[in-house]
């Protein structure tokens, strides 16, 4: 309106001054103007055609199949972020069916990459749900980024001018980032960029892993003094003993510990090169460097030290050679209601979380081995009646006292997670309750009852020094907790969607989260901070394993993969193929050369960490490709799935894991 | 379009009592009742795998719904899977069936048996590393793969010490003992029991068993040599060996040698049982086929089994001091491992033995009863062993019989109606040993041959063609000789004429072993028209 009112006012004025040419100049111009903003109308009414989306999407898709070999597979990877957004902005305009059609048609290129992804947005049926859905509004948010090598981007360009296909234009300048790269394309194998099409951004994730991580260990460890006394011992003995390295691997394991004790006289204390001057063949426990803990940390008794020190001296040294023991507690008669398992420490005594809100414990030393038959074990399930306490035997009565376990009842939902303290004097328990229990398996019964948590909590972990726990929520936090305070120390707030695991660091700084949202953080524990986020999952993390020198950090997912990381760069070291279900499992050897894993698929492998560990270190850059983690030894079970899995002081491997009948 | 059409949202408002939902709520309720619904199963996953379990349950709706702050749904208690029932007239309507339950029963009804306890067992699932043998592992390649992974391994990791595994002694649990010593004595006393049957049910199943195979494979030797005449202990250690074989959880290479001689005993031996009516054939066809199997499964292992097994059992065979039912033994056992070993070390023999063989089943020669029998036994073994060569020689070259035999019969009407004169006589001369008759019938299948050794072979020789004539050639002459051959034998009822030899062709035939056509008229000329009924049904309908 003001703007026609003006136009009078100009001409009027030109009139008034009469100047004519300018007039008729202005009117001519003005009437181009109006019938190109016509003809603009007119296209973008054709723009609007829903129909449109189909067809450039089909023939930039017919086009990126037919195009060359050796570019064809990077020029796929731009098909699925087209793809979905060409998706979400037909829901957004609000054409649903052509948008289902759409969807549908060509769903299946993109199944087995992204069936996970695929399923949740094929719920969007409205443009409304475009703003509820976690994921759906994050991937509009956030731009994806493709690694092209110079000649795909080229002839990617090449066709969408020639084919004048804005559509396609739009959707991918609005959407994707290019990082085009000089040179050849990059191999089909090393595909991570595709799977990194997750809620945060690269960016971001990028800024919080440029953040310093002291993945070290804590100072004066008990495994250190043990370490500083031997090495005294030795050097009495004679110091400049040579050893050769590949003689055998008890004397690898004192060269290293000279190695230690050379770098405590030089009173090193950080991370840093003075740890490589000294490292010696084998990868020990004892190279890595030290940190000061940022929390205090409980004081040991001197008899549990003493425990502990004996286990160490007693430890089997275990290498791709020389594989583990293990022993395997099955859980009998679950009927299908075992949600969790927990070992403790020395194995003696298992705990099984049901969804009938029970937690159970077995003292599997009382029990007896499984030779024993039923008549021997009675009399020892009865003396394990009587050690239970007077209120426990009151309530439950004579028939009660045949049971085998002692059963803790306190909770109020399905119990989903279960964890012994580090001398197996405690127990905690996480419930759909959203509370945490401790209870006291000296005392058997429940201690403190933790409320913080608004949701299931999925996932309790005690911390290595025991006294601190962090535990995990559907609520999307993980906290951190002291035993002696009902109130969370700590809350880590920053996943998109659930945190379904979490782990402690060796060093206890830090606490590592899985989730729902496909990735793993880490966070500084004093500061709250996340200080890594490890992109890479294609589903749901549901495991998390760290191994005890601190660098490395193993997370397994629902589809049956599972990724080896370095804290300290962020990177993933080489994924591991070969269970075809979940990992429910992980867990690190105490020297950290091997890695078990436990799957729904009934099986426990047995993988070789030091090959990818050593190879990065040497060269940094090129190790994805190549070293890909051995597996040792694949072990099936009877049907069992396996929960849990946990390597004792003295690395016997312990598993646990509830029979299952077959459909 | 959607997995929730309108249709299904007005159901469900009628059934809560809106009777009249219009469309247009109805279809933009429907989008929003999916996306719920399967906002609903993502919650329910999760809780899913937090149970550690790969199975979705009511529970786990139960819980995803409370997580949403939703009323749970009452009445789906997991326990059966619920079963949906088609509604009658609706290709796509489906129900629960939810049958209404009597009060009075549910409180009558006795109580259910209390759920077992849960428990915790433990075992070894792996001793540094080699999963051990115990019936608590899954059976898996476990026994077989350690050597192989060691192997493997030391190549990889060059300069390794080899550890060298003292000998260990060997400790069977109490129940190991305890399930040897109930099996042996079943071998031993109540072999005919069905507790039998299913010890060797057990035997060919249980996955623990492995540390019990030497004592089984002694104990197993050691009875045999002992009790020769002892039948069904025979036969039940037999069986014995047999479950253990298909034991997939027992490696028994190494017992193998153990288990062969007996194995072999069995099918040679002179004598097996003391009574003369034992049915000691039985047991070396059952023990021929065992051997046979034994030497398909490990052959390629053990590249001189076979080789070791051929050559004693051809010695026994070619033996005339050897007894006739160690003849029968030879004979089946080599017969079980299949034609070809019948075609290479048989047959080229079958000329000569028939000669032995002959004098001891005709009445007249042979006047002990039970020689001829076990005569009749060997012809029977014989006529099988190589009609069997034969159908997987036709079997192979189907176009070789295929044209010749129905010009045979086209061409030739006199054949079939000289036949009935050939079998009169051939009859007429077995009226005289029916019973042989019926023993050899017992060895083969089909039909019982006259005993055509009569038949001449004069039209047979001069009727051959030369071996070096083209492919097509020999087909067709095929038919033309055995129509010679027939007409010739029938000629040779009146005659009587001598039989000269026709091994040359024999020899020929076996050598140009593609030469199904020979293969069958050498074969027809030996056994004469019992031997047809090893040909395929085609064929045979133009002999009926």
């Amino acid at each position: 309106m003001e703007e026609e009112e003006l136009q009078k006012a100009v001409y009027a004025y030109l009139r008034k001054k009469g100047f004519r040419q300018t007039e008729l100049a202005l009117q001519e111009e003005q009437n181009r103007l109006s019938s190109s903003a016509q003809s603009d109308l007119a296209v973008s009414r054709l723009d609007n055609d829903p129909a449109r989306y189909h067809d450039a999407y089909s023939k930039l898709r017919s086009w990126a199949y037919s195009s060359l070999d050796l570019y064809k597979h990077e020029l796929l990877r731009v098909l699925y972020p087209v793809y979905i957004h060409c998706f979400m902005d037909l829901v957004a305009e609000g054409h649903m069916q052509e948008a289902r059609t759409f969807f549908h048609t060509f769903r299946e290129d993109h199944e087995l990459t992204h069936l996970r992804d695929l399923q949740k947005l094929e719920g969007i049926l409205s443009p409304s749900h475009l703003e509820e859905m976690e994921l759906a509004r994050s991937l509009r948010q956030n731009k994806v980024k493709i690694k092209l090598c110079e000649y795909s981007y080229d002839l990617l360009l090449q066709y969408l001018q020639k084919t004048q296909s804005f559509t396609m234009l739009g959707i991918i300048n609005e959407h994707i980032n290019f990082e085009v790269s000089a040179g050849q394309p990059s191999s089909i194998s090393d595909d991570a960029d595709v799977v990194a099409l997750v809620g945060s951004s690269q960016d971001i994730a990028k800024h919080i892993n440029q953040k310093e991580v002291r993945w070290g260990l804590l100072e004066d460890s008990v495994e250190e003094r043990l370490e500083r006394a031997l090495s005294d011992s030795e050097k009495a003995e004679g110091e400049n003993k040579e050893v050769d390295p590949e003689d055998s691997k008890k004397r690898s394991v004192e060269g290293a510990k000279q190695g230690v004790s050379v770098k405590k006289l030089k009173k090193d204390k950080l991370v840093g090169a003075t740890g490589k001057n000294i490292r010696s063949e084998t990868s020990t426990v004892s190279m890595a460097p030290r940190v000061k803990p940022e929390l205090t940390l409980p004081v040991m008794t001197t008899e549990v030290e003493q425990s502990i020190l004996e286990d160490l001296r007693n430890r089997v040294q275990l290498s791709s050679l020389a594989l583990p023991s293990i022993s395997f507690y099955t859980f009998i008669n679950t009927h299908n209601s075992l949600n969790c398992s927990s070992i403790s420490h020395d194995g003696s005594l298992v705990a099984g979380g049901f969804s009938d809100s029970s937690l159970k414990v077995w003292d599997m030393a009382k029990i007896g081995r499984p030779t024993k038959t039923f008549t021997e074990q009675q009399p020892s399930a009865n003396l394990q009646g009587e050690s239970e306490s007077v209120q426990n035997e009151h309530l439950l009565g004579p028939e009660e006292r045949k049971r085998s376990y002692t059963l803790f009842q306190g909770h109020a939902g399905p119990v989903y997670s279960a964890t012994f303290s580090p001398f197996g004097d405690f127990l905690l328990s996480s419930s759909s309750d959203s509370t945490i229990r401790l209870w006291s398996t000296k005392l058997n019964s429940n201690l403190v009852c933790y409320k913080g948590h608004n949701y299931p909590v999925w996932d309790v972990q005690f911390s290595p020094v025991g006294h601190y726990f962090a535990s995990c929520s559907h609520d999307r936090t993980a906290r951190i907790w002291s035993m002696d305070r009902i109130q969370p120390l700590r809350i880590m707030a920053g996943h998109l969607s659930d945190v379904d695991c979490v782990q402690w660091h060796a060093n206890c700084n830090y606490i590592a989260t899985g989730s729902s949202d496909k990735t793993v953080r880490l966070w500084d524990v004093q500061s709250g901070e996340c200080v890594r986020v490890f992109i890479g999952h294609r589903s749901m993390v549901l495991s998390l394993a760290m191994s005890l020198d601190g660098r490395y950090m193993a997370s397994g997912d629902e589809d049956g993969t599972i990724m080896m990381w370095d804290l300290s760069s962020g990177r993933c070291v080489s994924p591991l193929m070969g269970h075809s279900s979940c990992i429910w499992t992980l867990a690190f050897s105490c020297e950290g050369t091997l890695l078990a894993s436990g799957s729904a698929d009934c099986t426990v492998k047995l993988w070789d960490v030091t090959a990818s560990m050593k190879v990065p270190r040497m060269e940094e850059n090129k190790a994805s490709s190549t070293n890909r983690l051995r597996l040792l030894k694949a072990l099936p079970t009877k049907s069992t799935p396996v929960y849990t899995l946990r390597f004792s002081r003295r690395n016997l491997l312990f598993a646990a894991g509830a029979l299952s009948k077959q459909v | 379009m959607s997995i929730v059409p309108k249709e299904t949202i007005e159901v469900i408002a009628q059934s809560i009592g809106i009777a009249n939902l219009s469309t247009d709520v109805a279809l933009a309720l429907a989008p929003d009742v999916e996306y719920r619904l399967r906002e609903i199963m993502q919650e329910a996953i999760k809780c899913m795998r937090h149970s550690k379990r790969t199975v979705l349950t009511a529970d786990d709706v139960d819980s995803a719904l409370s997580l949403r702050n939703v009323e749970p749904l009452y009445g789906f208690a997991s326990g059966d899977p619920l079963r949906f029932k088609r509604a009658v007239g609706h290709k796509d309507l489906f129900y629960i069936d939810d049958k209404d339950v009597d009060l009075k029963d549910v409180i009558n009804a006795p109580l259910p048996k209390a759920p077992l306890d849960s428990g915790v067992v433990a075992h070894w699932l792996a001793i540094e590393g080699v999963q051990p043998a115990i019936p608590e592992n899954a059976p898996v390649e476990a026994i077989v793969a350690p050597s192989e992974n060691k192997r493997s391994e030391h190549g990889k990791e060059d300069g390794l010490p080899v550890d060298i595994k003292l000998p260990v002694k060997h400790v069977l649990s109490r129940e190991l003992q305890l399930y040897f010593d109930k099996i042996t004595e079943l071998i031993v006393s109540r072999s005919d029991s069905i507790l039998f049957k299913e010890a060797l049910e057990s035997l060919a199943t249980d996955s623990g068993l492995h540390p019990l195979v030497p004592y089984f494979s002694y104990f197993i030797a050691d009875e045999v040599t002992r009790s020769l005449n002892d039948l069904p202990l025979l036969f039940a250690l037999m069986r014995v060996v047999r479950s253990l074989l298909r034991n997939p959880h027992i490696h028994i290479e190494p017992y193998l040698h153990q288990l062969m001689p007996s194995m072999i005993t069995c099918i040679v031996a002179k004598r097996l049982g003391h009574r003369i009516a034992d049915n000691h054939w039985e047991l070396r066809d059952f023990a021929a086929n065992l051997v046979a199997s034994v030497c398909r499964r490990f052959g390629h292992v053990y590249h001189n089994l076979q080789y070791r097994l051929t050559r004693t059992l051809l010695n026994a065979f070619l033996d005339p001091s050897k007894a006739m039912t160690q003849h029968y033994g030879a004979i089946q056992g080599l017969a079980a491992l299949g034609p070809s070993v019948v075609r290479v070390l048989i047959l080229p023999q079958l000329e000569t033995y028939m000669q032995l063989l002959e004098p001891e089943m005709q009445l007249e020669k042979q006047k002990n009863e039970m020689k001829r029998k076990e005569a009749w036994h060997v012809y029977g073994a014989l006529l099988c062993a190589a009609g069997k060569c034969l159908y997987e020689r036709v079997k192979l070259f189907p176009s070789l019989l295929h044209p010749p035999t129905r010009q045979f019969w086209r061409s030739n009407g006199r054949v079939a109606t000289k036949m009935p004169n050939k079998r009169k006589a051939s009859s007429s001369h077995l009226l005289q040993q029916p019973a042989l008759k019926k023993l050899a019938s017992d060895g083969t299948a089909g039909s019982i041959p006259p005993i055509s050794m009569t038949t001449s072979m004069q039209a047979a020789a001069d009727g051959f063609p030369t071996p070096s004539e083209s492919g097509i050639r020999p087909s067709s002459s095929t038919g033309q000789l055995s129509n010679e051959s027939i007409s010739g034998g029938s000629r040779k009822e009146k005659s009587g004429g001598k039989a000269p030899t026709p091994s040359t062709v024999l020899a020929q035939a076996w050598k140009e072993d593609l030469d199904a056509g020979h293969l069958m008229a050498s074969l027809f000329e030996l056994f004469g028209e019992g031997i047809f009924s090893f040909i395929q049904p085609v064929e045979m309908s133009f002999f009926l």
